[in-house]
């Protein structure tokens, strides 16, 4: 249960993604890329080349069906190749020795935040400056990249909600 | 050469990471509306039998209103038969519709299977492909008449146009009634306006007047409703404006559309390739 739950996680993000957040049509400035709570959501423990292959297959398989042609695949693989630097940014040495799914139970609420935060700043600011390709309206794509993380960070608080009380027991 | 290969296996990942970032980048540097297009079709066919399901449900919902439209819609055409029947019992146009010949525009409806309005290249899927001689080049527009974009691909069963809410759209628009014409194009900003930018001075737009097509694309029929004027900006040097127009058709929610196809497109094309014109460039 406790080494698949992320996998399983991946489909249903993949699924949303695909079927619900890509047609969503709210506003221009608001289309979350939940499929990335899957990265920040795997063991800590995952060693970086198979951070870097799941992000690759994350990637791709986004570009795929989002028809952005590798934009995904280098905004996902540049948060997944980082992502324990990520972490030591805001963790004590000691607090890195844990292993298991991030949550902030387990890594407390204060570092889990700031690592979740940082992971979707950094993953939508490349997804969204790539997208734009331009800085002649910055403060627009600020807009986009502010609004679709919150909503991305949004998607991230409720999966902690439903998925980490049940895994918390089980580790 | 333990060295080394303790070398490799310490930096490896970091190498592996930079190559892959390179391939993604120059990938995507490499493309175009076109080949992202063909992302979507390719895709379309994996999950298009899924997404069609979904957006089923969707228009289930949405019938009573459609119905509403398609009601109005034909009290309009009917008032428009009654008007030439009552046309066609005088000689006179009689003799000129013979000379009329058949049209040359067929129309087509087509189902909308997916459609964004978020991102800076959006894309509609649309429920008819090759199988229904839908091909690159025909235009979408909404049942009402109003454009929403222009096929870009299709496969077998499925097309994929570009959406007028792509950045990449480019068509020309003029103010109806007038000559003077100027280029459309969405600025990536809200899913109701487009911008009509580069019109001459002497057009003079006011808000509320009407945005058409100028038939200069082969794909767009002469005098298709764009949208109509909101509000128009002249430029520093007071030479064109700059019209921001409010869209006609609601890209947010499109259930059906219908795809015009011009039968002279490719006899069109042909002649713009013929050997008098090359030898002209020449």
């Amino acid at each position: 249960m406790h080494r698949t739950a992320p996998y399983i996680l991946l489909i249903v993000l993949a699924l949303l993604q695909i079927f619900l957040f890509n047609n969503l049509a709210i506003s221009t400035y608001f289309s979350p890329l939940v499929y990335l709570i899957f990265l920040v959501m795997l063991p800590l423990e995952t060693s970086g080349i198979a951070m870097l292959a799941l992000g690759l297959i994350t990637g791709m398989m986004m570009d795929y069906t989002m028809g952005t042609a590798g934009i995904n695949t280098f905004s996902t693989l540049f948060v997944a190749f980082f992502r324990r630097n990520l972490i030591s940014l805001f963790a004590n040495r000691e607090d890195l020795r844990d292993e298991g799914i991030p949550s902030p139970a387990r890594m407390g609420v204060l570092l889990f935040w700031s690592y979740a935060i940082a992971m979707v700043l950094l993953h939508h600011t490349i997804f969204f400056v790539m997208e734009s390709l331009s800085w002649a309206h910055f403060g627009r794509t600020l807009l986009r990249i502010l609004l679709s993380s919150a909503g991305t960070l949004c998607a991230l608080y409720l999966t902690e909600q439903l998925f980490t009380p049940k895994l918390s027991k089980h580790a | 050469m333990r060295k080394l290969i303790e070398f490799i296996r310490s930096t490896y990942v970091a190498v592996l990471f930079v190559l892959l970032e390179l391939i993604a980048l120059n990938y995507y540097a490499h493309s175009t509306a076109y080949t992202e297009a063909r992302l979507v079709a390719r895709s379309n066919q994996v999950v298009g039998g899924l997404q069609h399901a979904v957006s089923e449900v969707r228009l289930f919902f949405g019938l009573g209103r459609r119905n509403q439209a398609l009601t109005a819609r034909i009290a309009e055409l009917e008032e428009l038969i009654a008007h030439y029947e009552e046309a066609a019992t005088e000689k006179r146009l009689k003799a000129t519709n013979k000379s009329l010949g058949a049209s040359k525009w067929r129309m087509m409806a087509a189902a909308v299977v997916s459609n964004t309005v978020g991102k800076q290249h959006n894309y509609i899927v649309l429920n008819r492909g090759r199988m229904d001689n839908v091909y690159g080049g025909m235009a979408v527009t909404t049942p009402e008449g109003a454009i929403a974009g222009y096929v870009i691909d299709c496969t077998e069963r499925y097309a994929v146009a570009v959406s007028i809410l792509n950045t990449a759209f480019r068509a020309s628009g003029s103010i109806e009634g007038s000559n003077y014409y100027g280029s459309i194009h969405w600025e990536g900003r809200s899913s109701r306006f487009v911008t009509l930018s580069e019109l001459p001075k002497y057009a003079n737009p006011t808000p509320g007047q009407r945005v058409v097509t100028t038939g200069f694309e082969p794909y767009f029929p002469q005098g298709m409703l764009i949208g109509t004027v909101e509000e128009a900006r002249l430029d520093e040097v007071g030479t064109s404006y700059t019209v921001k127009v409010r869209l006609a058709a609601d890209l947010q929610s499109m259930s059906d559309l219908v795809l015009i196809d011009n039968l002279d497109q490719l006899e069109l094309e042909d002649l713009s390739r013929s050997e008098a014109i090359r030898e002209l460039e020449f």
